[in-house]
């Protein structure tokens, strides 16, 4: 917007494409303009949002809506890191084992309460976390990709290896809390993982907007520049390792309580990579767009069992077409839509607010697609840079074109390109024209 | 002969060349000439493909240039020795030969064609079976230009090819480059920022500007104008 | 003694297998600097083209062959239907590509043949061969898995060095742009390039099949253990793909020999780990090349 303050870009959410549009919105709805008290709002209405729902649906559906909400726990920890900070991880599911196994331990041997168990699984996979993250902070992304995978295809043998710790192929059982009155307990822990959710949302979003989050996204955005300006990089990613292994952890822990076991067989390999596709589908960086992600998660494999029912396939065809189909949004996903749901959205959103002709926001709107045409750059999801961060998105303009077969060693003059793209620069740190 | 009419090409915003028109004819060098950032390099890229243009037209002897692969480009004879040379480092001064001789050599002929070069270039020879990464700048030169002479080309593009070169070894080299150019009957367009060697050898010069043509005439007129001199090609 | 001997012997046929899956990482790695996650899941498809292809009657030797075709094609489909739209854009996005693709054929295959494990035949007795008077655990399958990649190694060296086409494919991988410059069709050959990569992948799938549970995701170890191979040879050359390969091979023996089979993925994230932190750019790589 016109006026849009310099460096009022710190602190401001992944999206600064929704922050446009959200402040003429948020002043028109008249909601608190401090951050911390606008995400307790939603907190608060988004709890009674779903108890209003949970109230009235199956409690199958409550099963299933407390599932969403657990996704959308991983998948909050995992944008942040991938999305915020650039590292790329395919591990998740070792993070999941990790806290899933922590709380059936605990439960089995010793009797600290839920609300222990759940501190206890977060804060033994965010310390899981530390470890992968010290070396994982050196590595570029296709290298750390392959370390990650190794994890999630390593870390759960160590349970078969030390099998009568950890209960060997057949796993661990857990007990699911014991809910209070007449209420059903698929009501009851759909309601403390909905709760759980909304708590860490509301943290994480707070975590991106605390200097945290800014230090986050300024590793991600070059690594050099970031340490010359006093951040401690390996410190950084190391912390947002621990977070989303955090989440992840404390993700497994719930989502054991809805199933009753602990075992391998719950985590494979697939399922970090489908955590992957969830966070792109619903947007990498996208605190909003977890929630579409953990949709697909949940509701996949139904889809894919009608399907391979309609397609007479075999029974245990649904979980492979489940699988397959993330494998497609990725690859989808790469090739022409990288902003994601939420992305497609934040794009349909400003057209059409353009097209209210709201004026704060043509002026800056339009310099930046002078000369381009390009929507992707206010479309911006994360950029892919090997060498620097992983920044999955929409391609700088000047290659949007198309034209650029191979960029040119002359660089242009002191001319327009530099000072168009000027504020732009700050807000959402793209690489502008070569 | 090699005709540019009215070429553009633009990074985003930014005009990289401006309806740039000239002519180089074959038989003769002709320079581009003007500070960093002007479009010289920008332009030999365009002709010899890398960079697909916006508008206008570049044309060889008739056949448009302008929309063909390099690949197709360097087969029709067009030879592009780019900024920084472009040695393959980790291959050695044969096989760099030897790669130049594929596109337009028969295969009976390619071995001749590289001794040919190594006659030309006795230091190439001694040192054929060596990486090219050990070469010094000029030897690099050397080889960079005889990959693109192997190849039996018809016109050739050189894009600053006095870059970290002692002003000896420059000289030697656009001495080479004039005898070439009337032995074989090459056209050449000579990029570079040295001005002076480069009007030096030159038979016509252009002066770009910020993606414009601002001067086209015999480089001994461009070099009794001051103004000229001062404003865009430094000396 | 024996087990020493028997660890070792069973290493080097395991480090051959990962040696042709390190070959086909590093091939498309050098060329278009892509990792291939989806190398192994090639493989295994492939693999069970073969296995359709022999229950419906055709012979073991035809249907080898047919899948090592099979997989030089579909290597040169993915190049250019899936990497090639991406050419010029960030250079992970096809990386991440890689990845959903071996999801996609996991499902795929999986869908198509069921998830339970078959069998997969071998072309030679898997028994142990006979040396003096002690039987030990190389067997005549071990001696062709040996074999075959020995060639396959060979045999690209020789394309690199010796011919033409080799020339043109190193000088494309090494600097596409000025080889574009000298005519090389640089599109081409890193469609060639993938096509090789995902033959060496197919015979990899097709070394592993009888000796594992053959399930789709029967390669994932295989790829895993192959990455390992690939970055400790250093990404860069055939010679460091056999050498990755058998050290790899080596340490995933002993480890599950001495320590537990089941902790063999984690010692290789260790050997990854400590290979990436001590000397990136592997064995045979040149240190300012590789900025890991």
């Amino acid at each position: 917007m016109t006026g849009a303050p310099a460096h009022g870009v710190a602190g401001a959410p992944a999206s600064d494409g929704a922050r446009r549009l959200a402040r003429p919105l948020a002043r028109r709805l008249r909601l608190p303009r401090h951050p911390l008290v606008r995400h307790l709002v939603f907190l608060v209405l988004g709890a009674a949002l779903f108890y209003v729902v949970t109230v009235n649906v199956s409690s199958y559906n409550d099963y299933q809506i407390g599932q969403i909400a657990v996704y959308a726990i991983v998948l909050g920890g995992l944008s942040i890191l991938t999305g915020l900070n650039g590292q790329f991880s395919l591990g998740q599911g070792a993070f999941m084992i990790v806290g899933a196994y922590t709380l059936a331990l605990l439960q089995l041997h010793a009797h600290v309460g839920l609300v222990g168990e759940l501190v206890l699984a977060t804060v033994i996979a965010a310390a899981a976390g530390v470890v992968v993250g010290v070396p994982a902070a050196r590595l570029s992304a296709p290298y750390l990709a392959g370390v990650t995978l190794m994890l999630a295809l390593g870390l759960p043998q160590l349970s078969a290896q030390y099998g009568s710790v950890f209960g060997g192929e057949q796993g661990l059982t857990t007990t699911p809390p014991v809910a209070p009155g007449t209420i059903s307990s698929e009501q009851w822990l759909s309601w403390i993982q909905i709760l759980c959710a909304l708590v860490v949302l509301v943290l994480l979003a707070n975590l991106v907007r605390s200097r945290f989050g800014r230090a986050f996204k300024a590793v991600r955005d070059d690594e050099v520049a970031a340490a010359v300006s006093g951040i401690h990089v390996a410190r950084t990613k190391v912390l947002a390792f621990a977070v989303s292994a955090g989440c992840a952890g404390l993700g497994g822990a719930l989502l054991v309580l809805s199933t009753g076991v602990v075992n391998i067989g719950e985590f494979p390999l697939a399922l970090s990579i489908a955590l992957l596709a969830a966070m792109v589908l619903g947007g990498a960086g996208s605190l909003v767009g977890v929630w579409w992600g953990a949709v697909a998660l949940v509701y996949m494999p139904t889809w894919s069992t009608s399907l391979s029912q309609h397609l007479s396939l075999g029974t245990s065809a649904a979980a492979y077409l489940s699988d397959a189909f993330f494998g497609v949004v990725l690859i989808v996903a790469m090739l022409v839509a990288p902003s994601g749901i939420q992305g497609g959205l934040r794009w349909i959103g400003l057209r059409v607010w353009k097209a209210i002709a709201d004026p704060s926001l043509q002026g800056p709107a339009r310099d930046r697609h002078a000369g381009d045409g390009s929507a992707d750059s206010d479309v911006r999801a994360v950029d892919v840079d090997p060498d620097l961060a992983l920044r999955v998105g929409a391609v700088p303009p000047a290659s949007a074109q198309g034209d650029v077969v191979s960029p040119a060693g002359d660089r242009p003059g002191p001319s327009s390109a530099t000072t168009t793209h000027g504020h732009l620069d700050l807000e959402t740190k793209e690489r502008s024209s070569p | 002969m090699l005709q540019v009419d009215k070429l553009s090409v633009r990074y985003g915003p930014v005009r990289a060349l401006d309806e740039v028109s000239f002519e180089a004819r074959d038989a003769r060098i002709t320079t581009v000439l003007g500070a960093n950032g002007a479009g010289k390099t920008t332009l030999l890229r365009t002709l010899s493909g890398l960079v697909r243009h916006q508008a206008g037209t570049a044309s060889f002897d008739g056949s448009l240039l302008t929309g063909r692969q390099p690949e197709a480009i360097a087969r029709m004879g067009v030879a592009h020795v780019p900024e920084g040379r472009g040695v393959i480092a980790e291959l050695t001064v044969d096989e760099n030969l030897r790669l130049g001789t594929f596109c337009r050599v028969r295969r009976a002929e390619r071995r001749g064609a590289i001794e040919e070069i190594y006659e030309r270039f006795p230091g190439l020879g001694d040192r054929r079976h060596r990486s090219a990464s050990s070469l010094s700048g000029g030897e690099r030169q050397m080889l960079v230009i005889g990959r693109a002479l192997v190849s039996r080309p018809r016109f050739l593009l050189l894009d600053e090819p006095s870059l970290g070169l002692a002003p000896m070894i420059t000289a030697q080299m656009m001495a080479t480059l004039r005898d070439l150019t009337a032995e074989k009957g090459l056209g050449a367009i000579l990029v570079e920022q040295n001005a002076r060697s480069a009007l030096s050898v030159a038979d016509w010069a252009i002066v770009l500007n910020l993606g414009r043509v601002v001067a086209a005439d015999e480089p001994a007129r461009l070099a009794v104008d001051s103004d000229l001199r001062r404003h865009y090609l430094g000396f | 003694m024996g087990l020493f001997v028997n660890v070792l012997l069973s290493g080097v046929a395991q480090g051959m297998v990962f040696a042709a899956v390190a070959l086909g990482l590093v091939l498309v790695s050098r060329a278009t600097g892509i990792v291939n996650f989806a190398q192994g899941a090639m493989g295994m498809f492939t693999t069970f083209i073969a296995f359709s292809l022999l229950t419906a009657g055709l012979g073991y030797w035809p249907a080898f062959v047919s899948a090592l075709a099979i997989g030089f094609v579909l290597g040169a489909v993915v190049e250019r239907t899936l990497m090639r739209p991406l050419r010029g854009k960030p250079a992970l996005n096809p990386v991440i590509v890689t990845i959903g693709l071996l999801v996609v054929l996991e499902g795929v295959a999986g869908s198509i043949w069921g998830g339970a494990s078959q069998g997969f035949p071998a072309a030679f007795s898997q028994r142990g061969l006979v040396v003096g008077t002690t039987r030990v655990a190389f067997s005549q399958f071990d001696v062709f898995i040996v074999g075959a990649v020995a060639v396959l190694v060979v045999a690209i060296v020789a394309l690199f060095r010796w011919t033409d086409l080799g020339l043109r494919m190193r000088a494309a991988a090494f600097s596409p742009e000025v080889s574009q410059l000298l005519g090389v069709r640089v599109g081409r050959l890193f469609t060639l390039g993938w096509a090789l990569a995902c033959a060496a992948g197919s015979l990899a799938g097709l070394l592993v099949a009888p000796l594992s549970s053959f399930s789709p995701y029967y390669m994932d170890l295989n790829l895993v253990y192959g990455f390992t191979a690939a970055v400790l040879g250093g990404l860069l050359s055939p010679a460091g793909a056999l050498v990755g390969g058998l050290v790899t091979g080596l340490a995933i023996a002993f480890v599950g020999a001495y320590v537990g089979s089941d902790l063999q993925p984690i010692a290789a994230l260790v050997l990854l780990l400590l290979v990436l932190m001590l000397r990136p750019q592997g064995l045979f790589g040149t240190a300012e090349v590789r900025r890991v």
